[in-house]
């Protein structure tokens, strides 16, 4: 056991916004306290019980002022999210999350109700896991670790919103291998997409390529599975790399669909230098045979492009805590194209034109009342759709 | 309970009741063909006897080489005993309806399905009964004149086998499973929804447009040019180019269609159905199917345009000119929706793309667009061959 999760904590507190919550004034007080934070962790592991229920959760609430337009302001419960892992021994147990979108979900509302984890582990040795049932794609930094607690801002980052779907999850057979050495892989086969989803009509498309057409393993079309992989290492303190990729084909056997084979990749780094915490990440994806399904729909508004693609950086600073109480301003500039390009059509004057990227400045702070509890406030400028720029104030819990 | 549920149950309730009463002579036949009652209501659909003239079937307004609609540019088909009497709308065409469902309104509102040009029939059965009895159509005295001709007919031996002996000695039971049989074979005859137009050849991947029709496919999907598909959708693999809604166009009057010889008569669509007690409704009519379209000699509910071309540059200009489309008082101003009493003008759809002008600006499609719009509504038309 020990072995397994040793990986995955490091992780967990790399991942860990405000871990450095005591900056520690030379790089050997810091490993000497994560050393000590890892130990003690390790004993209350190693403590659990081989079987039993843990209950979790996490939760949001925002308000949004937009600058250029207040009638569009909004406060909104976002998600509500409780998580139940049952542990049946100390090789296998169950994971699963049940959330509730925006407070209210029936007919008359759009809220959700969704189940976003349900898989089971199985541990088949210290270093490899199996995970079957509906689980997060790993892509990106986020998807997989998406409470509010572990990121920067009131809403998670564009480009792991619109380029990446977060949260996606997909349903199918993960292998998941945790290394000593800070590697850690994961692949596996699980459904994809499906492309007769698409509404040419509608924006969806426009504001996440694969949002628009991902199951979520609702009545999943099965036909055609996708195939991932993701590694991650973190074998320095304080440092990640990692990279992801998925394909699969969007046709789903479905009579006058061509292939649509969709690939998303990503490659991404965090670093966190003492009191700093700085990522960046990349990711881009592409449809291959759009121009035939395209063809059928010219002139809509929402075409399936044949690239999209982001990238951001961010920075942030824990400038100061006392207690249970910490602050850590931070900056964010993503690019963000849902539609970098377009495979031609016939005649050519059909052919869509590509859309610019969207540049989005994020700048704000985050204050945590202890780890599981945070609050916080940012201000987002967007370079064309100015209409969006927006003050955001929100509310976040996890445990 | 919403009234969609209501009319789905209504529905389902009614369908229950027919089938009961007529037996399972629904039933796929063997190797897959007609049922016995699809197969009698193809005798029914093309029996002439069953019209006070000895003249007129069904087939004879809803022309299957033309769509299953009329196949000639009058403004509404003669009918009567006489075929000297004419009806007050277009013959709609019966193909492609398969899907529709019962007339009721959506979460917002919207009137929606329904059959004929105001949706007052909740079935295909329900539509078949109504053009025997219609003084300007088939006018048939009764159901009993209509009866006692089907027990003459040729087949009123398959008749008695398919829904028992003594079926004609009950006329209300008679004339429901002869509807009934009517609608089978409009829900089972492939003739009906054939999809076999140059578009359908195209979504399977074995055809390519013309640049023509392909830009006339952009225009029509295009929500800022021709915003066709706002109720007429093109989408998924087998599009019927309707969304079973209602709209008031203004089209303009026809002075052709003998109803409107009678200054005071206003044909008012959903408004002529006592039962919608909806004024803001007044005026619309059913969204027609846009496959085959190009078959039709006479466009909209009044046979109005007898040019499709005419008819598409009619949605882009008649705000934009319509001087060209409508009569001009005596003081010079121009009569737009003259269709419809001025107190209903208000219901005529000024809101959506192409409408949303106003005299002196630019149609939002030229007359070239429009060439290609018309290019692409051809390629809806089916029986398409390389």
């Amino acid at each position: 056991m020990k072995a397994l999760h040793l990986p995955l904590l490091t992780a967990c507190l790399a991942l860990s916004p405000l871990r450095a919550q005591t900056p520690p004034e030379d790089l050997a007080k810091r490993v000497d306290a994560l050393s000590r934070e890892l130990e003690r962790v390790k004993g209350e592991l190693e403590a659990r019980p081989a079987s039993g229920t843990v209950l979790g959760g996490y939760g949001e609430i925002q308000f949004s002022h937009f600058t250029k337009d207040g009638a569009k302001d909004t406060a909104d419960l976002r998600r509500f999210v409780l998580a139940l892992t049952h542990r049946f021994d100390d090789r296998t147990e169950l994971v699963t999350e049940l959330e509730v979108e925006h407070a209210v979900s029936s007919s008359d509302d759009k809220g959700e109700v969704e189940i976003e984890q349900a898989y089971i582990q199985h541990r088949l040795s210290p270093t490899w896991s199996l995970r079957g049932g509906l689980f997060l794609v790993p892509a990106g930094l986020l998807n997989e670790h998406h409470e509010p607690t572990a990121y920067y801002g009131v809403e998670r980052n564009a480009v792991e919103t619109a380029i990446i779907p977060s949260t996606w999850r997909e349903g199918g057979l993960q292998v998941v291998g945790a290394f000593d050495n800070g590697i850690l892989l994961q692949a596996g086969v699980s459904t994809g997409f499906d492309f007769s989803k698409w509404d040419a009509a509608s924006t969806e498309g426009a504001e996440s390529p694969l949002g628009a057409v991902h199951q979520e393993l609702s009545g999943a079309k099965s036909h055609d599975l996708a195939a991932f992989a993701a590694l991650n290492w973190r074998g320095l303190p304080g440092l990640l790399l990692g990279g992801s990729w998925f394909h699969a084909k969007g046709a789903q056997g479905q009579p006058a669909m061509p292939p649509m084979a969709a690939t998303l990749w990503d490659v991404h780094a965090r670093w966190t230098p003492g009191p700093f915490d700085l990522s960046a990440l990349y990711a881009r994806g592409t449809v291959a045979d759009t121009a035939a399904f395209n063809q059928t729909r010219v002139g809509s508004p929402t075409l399936v492009p044949s690239r999209f693609e982001g990238w951001y950086g961010q920075a942030a600073w824990h400038l100061w805590s006392s207690g249970s109480y910490a602050l850590a301003p931070f900056v964010r500039y993503e690019s963000v194209n849902t539609a970098a390009a377009f495979e031609p059509l016939a005649p050519a004057s059909l052919t869509p034109e590509a859309a610019p990227a969207e540049r989005i400045w994020t700048a704000g702070l985050t204050f945590n009342l202890n780890p599981h509890v945070v609050l916080k406030a940012d201000l987002r400028r967007f370079r064309n759709d100015t209409a969006q720029n927006r003050v955001n104030l929100g509310l976040g819990w996890a445990f | 309970m919403s009234a969609r549920i209501r009319n789905v149950r209504l529905l389902a309730g009614a369908g229950l009741a027919l089938g009961l009463a007529c037996g399972s002579a629904g039933s796929p036949g063997p190797g897959g063909g007609l049922s016995p009652a699809a197969s009698l209501g193809e005798q029914i659909f093309k029996d002439t006897s069953l019209s006070a003239s000895g003249l007129q079937s069904c087939a004879t307004c809803h022309v299957a080489e033309a769509g299953h609609g009329s196949d000639n540019d009058l403004p509404a088909q003669l009918g009567g005993a006489a075929l000297n009497l004419q009806g007050t709308r277009q013959s709609p065409t019966i193909r492609y309806l398969a899907t529709n469902t019962g007339f009721h309104y959506d979460a917002e509102g919207t009137p929606t399905g329904g059959f004929f040009w105001d949706g007052r029939a909740e079935t295909l059965a329900d539509q078949a009964a109504g053009p025997f009895l219609n003084p300007l159509e088939m006018a048939m005295p009764s159901k009993a004149a209509v009866v006692a001709k089907l027990a003459a007919a040729p087949y009123a031996a398959a008749f008695r086998a398919a829904f028992g002996d003594a079926i004609f000695t009950d006329v209300e039971q008679a004339y429901r499973c002869m509807t009934l049989a009517l609608q089978h074979y409009q829900r089972e005859d492939r003739d009906f929804q054939p999809f076999s137009s140059k578009f359908d050849a195209f979504l399977r991947g074995g055809v390519r447009l013309t640049d023509a029709e392909a830009r006339g496919m952009a225009l029509f999907n295009d929500p800022q040019k021709g915003n066709c598909a706002s109720c007429h959708p093109s989408s998924g693999p087998r599009p019927l180019f309707t969304d079973f809604t209602y709209d008031a166009l203004g089209v303009p009057r026809n002075p052709a269609l003998s109803a409107n010889a009678d200054p005071a008569y206003f044909d008012l669509g959903l408004g002529a159905r006592p039962e919608i007690a909806r004024p803001d409704l007044y005026g619309a009519f059913k969204v027609p199917t846009l496959r085959n379209v190009a078959l039709r000699k006479a466009l909209f509910h009044n046979g109005r345009f007898t040019s499709l071309t005419d008819a598409v540059t009619f949605y882009v200009q008649r705000d934009t000119h319509p001087e060209k489309w409508y009569p001009t008082a005596p003081d010079g101003t121009v009569m737009k929706f003259d269709d419809l009493p001025a107190k209903y003008h208000g219901n005529v759809n000024v809101k959506e793309v192409p409408y949303n002008r106003l005299p002196g600006q630019a149609p939002a499609l030229t007359d070239a667009e429009v060439d290609d719009v018309v290019a692409f509504l051809k390629t809806l038309t089916d029986g398409y061959t390389r």
